[in-house]
């Protein structure tokens, strides 16, 4: 069996005449961290709501845990954990009842225990009985975070999560992304424009540029042949050498 | 396996979409005014009746006095069940209106929540978001039926001289049946928008639009009934004056004008369809909601199949 | 002067060129222009059935012998045929108030403006009055042009040229049409301003046009005893107008509650003095004008208080600073 969780190949999406991904073939073994590079209007999150069965390629194939996103979207679903950029969740309901909501979508058996589990494994079990709605964006990304693991994804597919939050709140998310990996052997799937986020999370990275993957490689080989993170920088702006800014 | 799983999803769907609505002020607000009037539609039957009564006692001690022969009192023409003819207006206006907003809100509450990326990520199969909409949009409109019959059984049971016989309270059932159903065309709509308008507002609006139009204008051109007329169940049911043109409108539109196909419906069960009314409709009334809230269904359902997963919220 | 007037007009200028961008005020407009059309269309041929069954039933009288001169001819009034048109301005005319006030509020808050507006030097009340001379001035344009297109309609259909006494008692319609839907306007534009969230601002306004437009004179008319009979109550026993006078007096109080509810509705107020001004209520068809207004001057304030009370409570009222944001 394929150790890939994510395989694609010449995935595109196009609106109109604007090509929005082109050409995507790209993998991504089991355990990775792997870090999405680039730009604002890139392409990422495209492509990411293309692996999560949310918007259908253009053309192209892609397999999320050997499941076609297309032609078997549902069991594709099964596998996969999902956190938006600036995630929302039902702000009348409390923290608990909104991920035993998902948690019974998702098919878990016993909602209420795996509940407690994440939590705890989040560190924020206060949350549970309290509103969505009167959290602030640190604690609702958490609880976020905390909806897109109970199931206990194969992968969890992360869009720009450090987005809008304090210097706490990121080192915080950073810590539980890697736990998350380890502990679990969740493969994670993470957009960024921040090449801090990479260099300190992720085990390896692919960059994209107006919709096209210009770069792919593991953190290991990059730090190997550029060294520190301001090599880093410079890697990535070499291969992104058009600003251009538009929809994603 | 997989159908149970299915199920017990959209159960859970359905659950959550009665919550979310029952939370909701504005539909409570409407919820609760439909209920008064179904109240205040008892007692605009028994006082107007009650008047008219009293009118025709009085006339005849004038015309006894004048030594003019009696005509027949109005009052004992009519069913027991016609005390309820106001009930037609209440849920073709109110009713109507609240379903709109009942099917409009099932899906707005869910966009404005900006869960449906989550929705959409999880192992559920395209239909089964519409199908629990779907599902809770009839228990609801169902509840509130209900609620409407129980108070006018109540009603009946209140006043000893409105007593219904075995086929009364048959009819009367037949009537929230048919009420039900014109709901639900109106609340299909609210979904159908709900799910396919890129603003909450015009989500809102078109279905008032079409409502406002099933209910004054078409009434209009296929019998002659001007919009106030329309709102009373007696003129409402006038002849349309003896012309080709409304033999041809009533017949072509007539299948298209919901609101009139209720209101026969409801003038034939409650019992005060005039003797001499003709529908002159191509389809029966019966049939013409039953393809309306059918169509409407498939309608919303496919909208709600076709929305776009990846975003949280409206754009305006 | 000039600073207290210029920034108004800065406001309602910008206001109106908004509104006019907005598709679902147009919407609307060419709703009622088309409803009415039908409307005055449908009402039309109806005259023509009614005329049709006269020429018939004289002509049949004729061969009976009976003198061709004897034969009253029916009067005709051409106002009459805008019975619907009215009725349509009614319900439609309200909805775009409210619509169009609901906008003025909402298209500042949801793109959370209002705050770069009040921030800067001009008082509330130049920001308000600004929004009102704006809603007023597109009502006002909306229906200029419904009536102008009645007018025309009713004179192409009824092939009688309207006289100047018809365009005036137009106009004075048109006008209480205009206060009517400002109203409304002002209504849509208070819930808008004032609502915790936006859109419960159009569903209350919503319910409060339903209870008042469509509920309040539906029960009047419907406790009408004369509209509980099919025909009529006193048609049916055969009764002669001056016994139905004297037998509804002694059902005085009933008519009076009935009458009660019909009189807290402001379309009841419109539609009465509308109906006795075109002459569409058979009593005051073909009566001179003058009269005619000293008896339905009492709607006409009903009008001008509901507007006035409206206008009051949203001046009055400071802008709350939490009612500045979409949700």
């Amino acid at each position: 069996m394929s150790t890939f969780v994510v395989q694609t190949s010449h995935l595109t999406k196009r609106y109109g005449d604007h090509i929005a991904v082109k050409d995507l073939s790209l993998n991504v073994e089991k355990g990775e961290v792997f870090g999405f590079l680039g730009h604002n209007g890139a392409g990422k999150t495209t492509t990411i709501h293309m692996l999560t069965t949310l918007l259908k390629p253009t053309s192209g194939t892609a397999l999320v845990c050997g499941k076609s996103i297309t032609t078997d979207s549902l069991e594709a679903r099964r596998h996969i954990g999902y956190v938006p950029e600036n995630v929302r969740l039902y702000d009348t309901m409390s923290a608990r009842s909104n991920l035993r909501f998902f948690a019974k979508l998702s098919g878990v058996e016993d909602a209420d225990r795996r509940i407690d589990e994440t939590l705890e494994f989040l560190d924020c079990r206060d949350l549970a009985p309290r509103l969505v709605g009167s959290f602030s964006k640190g604690l609702r990304q958490r609880i976020g975070l905390a909806q897109a693991i109970l199931h206990r994804p194969d992968v969890l597919f992360l869009d720009e999560p450090t987005s809008g939050l304090d210097p706490m709140g990121i080192k915080t998310l950073r810590d539980l992304i890697v736990r998350l990996n380890r502990e679990f052997r969740t493969t994670i799937f993470m957009n960024t424009h921040l090449i801090s986020e990479i260099s300190r999370t992720c085990t390896s990275i692919g960059v994209l540029n107006q919709g096209e993957l210009v770069f792919r490689d593991t953190i290991e080989k990059v730090t190997a042949r550029y060294g520190s993170e301001s090599s880093l920088e410079e890697l990535y702006l070499s291969v992104t050498p058009v600003q251009t800014q538009g929809a994603a | 396996m997989v159908t149970a799983h299915s199920t017990s999803r959209i159960g859970l769907l359905t659950g959550h979409s009665l919550a979310a609505l029952m939370r909701e002020r504005t539909v409570a607000l409407l919820g609760l005014l439909f209920l008064i009037l179904v109240i205040v539609s008892a007692y605009l039957g028994w006082s107007a009746t009650s008047t008219v009564n009293a009118i025709y006692l009085r006339s005849a001690e004038y015309m006894s006095a004048q030594g003019q022969t009696l005509p027949p009192n109005p009052v004992l023409d009519t069913s027991p069940l016609a005390l309820l003819r106001n009930m037609a207006t209440y849920v073709s206006l109110i009713g109507a209106l609240a379903a709109i907003v009942i099917g409009h809100q099932l899906m707005s509450a869910e966009r404005k929540a900006g869960t449906m990326p989550l929705l959409g990520s999880r192992p559920m199969r395209p239909a089964d978001l519409g199908i629990a909409k779907s599902l809770a949009l009839i228990v609801a409109i169902a509840a509130l039926v209900i609620f409407a019959a129980l108070i006018n059984t109540a009603t009946f049971l209140a006043l000893p001289e409105f007593r219904l016989d075995a086929i009364g309270w048959l009819k009367l059932a037949a009537f929230y049946g048919a009420s039900g159903l014109y709901l639900l065309v109106f609340g299909f709509l609210g979904l159908w928008f709900g799910a396919s308008a890129k603003s909450e507002t015009v989500g809102l609006l078109i279905p008032v639009t079409i409502w406002l139009t099933l209910t004054f204008v078409l009434p209009q051109i296929t019998s002659n009934i001007n919009p106030v007329a329309a709102l009373n169940p007696v003129s409402a049911l006038a002849e349309p004056p003896a012309s080709a043109f409304f033999q041809i409108t009533g017949w072509a539109l007539g299948s298209l004008s919901l609101a009139e196909a209720y209101r026969i419906i409801s003038a034939q069960l409650l019992d005060f369809l005039p003797a001499n009314y003709i529908d002159r409709a191509a389809i029966p009334a019966a049939v013409s909601l039953f393809v309306a809230a059918l169509g409407f269904a498939g309608l919303a359902a496919r909208a709600i199949g076709r929305m776009d997963m990846t975003k949280g919220d409206y754009d305006a | 002067m000039r600073e207290l007037i210029q920034p108004v007009l800065t406001i309602a200028g910008k206001d109106i060129r908004d509104a006019l961008k907005d598709r679902f005020i147009l919407l609307m407009t060419a709703f009622l222009l088309v409803a009415s059309l039908v409307a005055l269309t449908v009402a039309a041929i109806a005259l023509k059935a009614d005329v049709a069954t006269y020429i018939e039933a004289k002509a049949g009288l004729i061969a009976l012998g009976k003198d061709a001169a004897s034969i009253p001819d029916p009067a005709f009034y051409p106002l009459k045929l805008l019975r619907g048109f009215v009725e349509h301005v009614e319900i439609i005319g309200a909805i775009i108030g409210i619509l169009i006030g609901y906008r003025a509020a909402a298209s500042e808050r949801g793109r959370q403006t209002l705050a770069l507006i009040v921030t800067r030097p001009i008082a509330q009340w130049q920001f308000l009055a600004g929004k009102v001379l704006a809603g007023t001035a597109i009502i006002s344009a909306g229906l200029i042009i419904a009536f102008i297109v009645a007018g025309i309609a009713v004179t192409v259909i009824s092939g009688v040229a309207l006289s100047v006494d018809d365009i005036g008692r137009l106009a004075i319609v048109m006008s209480a049409a205009g206060l009517y839907a400002v109203a409304f306007f002002l209504l849509g534009f208070v819930c808008a301003l004032w609502a915790r969230k936006l859109p419960n601002a159009l569903l209350l306004a919503f319910t409060v046009w339903l209870s008042f437009v469509l509920i309040a004179p539906q029960i009047g008319d419907t406790l009408d005893p004369d509209n509980q009979v099919a025909g009529g109550v006193f048609k049916q026993l055969q009764i002669a107008k001056p016994q139905q006078i004297e037998i509804l007096q002694s059902f005085s109080t009933y008519e009076t509650i009935r009458n009660g509810i019909e009189v807290a509705s402001p379309t009841k107020h419109f539609e009465r003095l509308s109906f006795a001004v075109l002459g569409i209520k058979d009593t005051y068809a073909g009566q001179p004008l003058m009269p005619i207004l000293a008896e339905k001057s009492s709607d006409l304030v009903w009008l001008l208080a509901i507007a006035l009370a409206l206008s009051l409570l949203l001046f009055v009222r400071r802008l709350d600073p939490n009612r500045l944001s979409k949700e």
